[in-house]
């Protein structure tokens, strides 16, 4: 009985091609927000969220404003929880909101490679350490401005030797380029010799991250400059704070497009059970039981709404994968990448969508009045 | 035991005031093999008789038995398993499934039966062996002519082998030659494979194929020496 489902979706195959394409542009919105909504769960439960703190100077927002002494990291060393320290300089193109930030991060090369989660796919670690001006990309930065492995990329001052592409554990990472610190230090106009943006303290198993962080502002408050300690996660995202209430909003146009695509498949395949009502009965008279013309309807509207959502959560993920997009501010950011469960749930969506979306002209069908149908 | 047995059944109709009751307490006994002509005025009832035997539609009152199983106490569900496997029905016009070839609309019942491929390709082949349509096994209805349509609709009636095969004025809607055909086509089902056939019809030389001629009159049977006298 499949047979006589697909030869009526190809029998009527403007409807159908007009219901998929709408299907698929609803899926594709929704995918697109799916994945700016999970680029922000990621901010504050990725793995080094709650395992590694953020040094930054006390009430201070723009990376180019927070300027901390090096040598901060010996003393935080000293305090009990604190397994490591990475000082790390922090240039960006762009402190405000913006699609197309370039974020820097200088740390010490080793100490990148030793503590970030990320690995290499193109170019290797030994140019990266060898060279004062090399650079690591992240893989959504290349993507987005289209760089390779041994380019010489320039932003403002900062002309950078392209050592190496990454990915890494930790999404928003792919929006960073890596450099040595002392590079990023000694850039013109930055004239931040022996300073740092931040400290990124990584915590030993145990540690408590919150007490770990009382104590190491308690320690520094005798310093020069006073700090702020914060988890990661929670420092990213606060940092953030105005644009996630911004892309919490964006859910709601996930849900709008769920909607628009119930509605849509809803009102073809009543329209399409409504035009054939008499066929409906005809199978009915031949012996095709209420429940099977049930299942008939619903394949149709679940197959519809099931190729829509493969076609456009498809493309939405070759968009996403192609143009490594990325949205950030204060040199903070979040990362819209693809992944396999934002395309699985939009494959899950419309099937549960179709199978909705069926239900009541699929009831009309199956308790169709046969002979009133019938003449 | 006949095949079909129909006892006391009555079926009415209300259209706003007006109550139409075109079968009143009706008995019928068709016996297997037979095959009966049913006539009578327009909206007696003959149409309804028809679609309470196939369990389409259910009496008001009264039993309708085929073959043993009481149509009248099935669910909709288990009439249209029944159906499946006991009832053939032919329609007037234009009721096969245009998205389906030939070949695909005949196969339609066999599909809702335990068959395995081979058994259901030799019926569905049978089939239309039996309406001379093996040639056309792949067109499509709108490619087929009023009467070829009308003998595919005859094939996927008797694909699934069933009981009783009903028919509401399958030469209604055709020139007197293609008539003339599908009634040798009725009869030859008729006596060669054994079928039990229940035809409405308005026309008598077509009644005159049938084994027994009944004619509905104001929701009784009359027999047909009377409805020629009544001048039905
Ligand atoms: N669903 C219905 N609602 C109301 N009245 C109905 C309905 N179905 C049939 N009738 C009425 O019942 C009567 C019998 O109808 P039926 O179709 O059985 O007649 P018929 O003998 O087949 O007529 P014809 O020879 O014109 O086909 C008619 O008066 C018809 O108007
Ligand atoms: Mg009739």
């Amino acid at each position: 009985m499949h047979n006589y489902v697909f030869k009526t979706l190809w029998r009527y195959r403007t409807r159908t091609l007009l219901t998929v394409t709408g299907t698929a542009v609803a899926m594709f919105v929704f995918c697109f927000v799916g994945s700016v909504q999970q680029g922000l769960d990621q901010l504050t439960s990725g793995i080094d969220a709650d395992r590694s703190l953020i040094v930054f100077q006390e009430n201070r927002f723009c990376p180019t404003s927070s300027r901390l002494p090096q040598s901060y990291a010996d003393q935080i060393k000293k305090i009990d929880g604190v397994a490591g320290v990475m000082p790390i300089q922090v240039w960006t193109n762009n402190c405000r909101a913006s699609l197309d930030i370039v974020v820097f991060n200088g740390a010490d090369p080793d100490q990148i490679q030793a503590n970030r989660p990320i690995q290499l796919v193109e170019g290797n670690w030994s140019d990266f350490q060898s060279r004062r001006d090399a650079a690591i990309v992240g893989r959504n930065v290349a993507q987005r401005r289209g760089i390779k492995t041994g380019d010489q990329f320039s932003i403002g001052n900062i002309s950078v030797n392209i050592a190496g592409v990454f990915r890494s554990a930790v999404p928003s990472e792919e929006n960073l380029i890596y450099t040595s610190l002392d590079f990023l230090q000694y850039t013109r106009g930055l004239d931040t010799a022996g300073l740092v943006t931040q400290h990124e303290v990584l915590l030993s198993e145990d540690a408590n991250p919150d007490l770990v962080a009382r104590n190491i502002d308690k320690t520094l408050r005798a310093g020069p400059v006073a700090t702020k300690t914060r988890r990661k996660g929670v420092f990213q995202a606060s940092t953030l704070s105005d644009l996630v209430d911004l892309i919490g909003f964006a859910h709601w146009l996930g849900y709008a497009s769920v909607g628009l695509v119930l509605a849509l498949v809803a009102t073809t395949t009543v329209m399409s059970v409504q035009d054939r009502i008499k066929e409906y009965a005809i199978l009915q008279t031949i012996g095709v039981g209420p429940f099977r013309t049930l299942r008939l309807v619903l394949a149709e509207s679940t197959l519809l709404c099931v190729l829509g959502g493969i076609a456009g959560t498809g493309l939405a993920l070759l968009i996403l994968g192609l143009g490594g997009f990325a949205i950030g501010a204060e040199g903070a950011t979040i990362a819209f990448r693809p992944s396999v469960n934002l395309f699985a749930s939009g494959v899950v969506v419309s099937l549960v969508v179709g199978v909705i979306s069926g239900l009541a002209p699929a009831v009309q069908a199956a308790t169709v009045p046969i002979v009133r149908a019938l003449n | 035991m006949a095949l079909v047995e129909l006892r006391g059944v009555s079926k009415s109709f209300t259209k706003g005031e007006e109550t139409i009751t075109p079968l009143d307490e009706v008995d019928l006994d068709i016996q297997a093999g037979e095959f009966v002509s049913l006539m009578g005025p327009s909206g007696t009832g003959k149409s309804t008789l028809l679609n309470l035997i196939s369990g389409i539609d259910r009496p008001d009152r009264g039993t309708i038995s085929v073959d043993g199983v009481e149509v009248t106490g099935l669910s909709r569900s288990k009439l249209a398993d029944w159906r499946a496997a006991n009832l053939g029905y032919i329609f007037q016009t234009h009721n096969l499934i245009p998205v389906l070839t030939t070949y695909e609309n005949v196969e339609l019942p066999t599909l809702l039966l335990k068959l395995s491929k081979s058994q259901r390709r030799q019926r569905v082949e049978l089939a239309l062996e039996a309406v001379g349509l093996t040639d056309r096994a792949n067109h499509y209805p709108r490619q087929l002519s009023g009467g070829q349509e009308q003998r595919v609709g005859i094939a996927r009636a008797i694909v699934a082998h069933p009981k009783v095969v009903v028919a509401d004025e399958p030469t209604g809607s055709l020139d007197a030659q293609t008539s003339e055909q599908i009634q040798t086509l009725l009869q030859r089902l008729n006596r060669e494979l054994d079928i039990t056939l229940l035809m409405v019809t308005h026309d008598r030389d077509v009644a005159g194929i049938a084994s027994r001629k009944l004619v509905l009159d104001q929701g009784k049977f009359v027999d047909s020496e009377t409805a020629i006298t009544m001048g039905v």
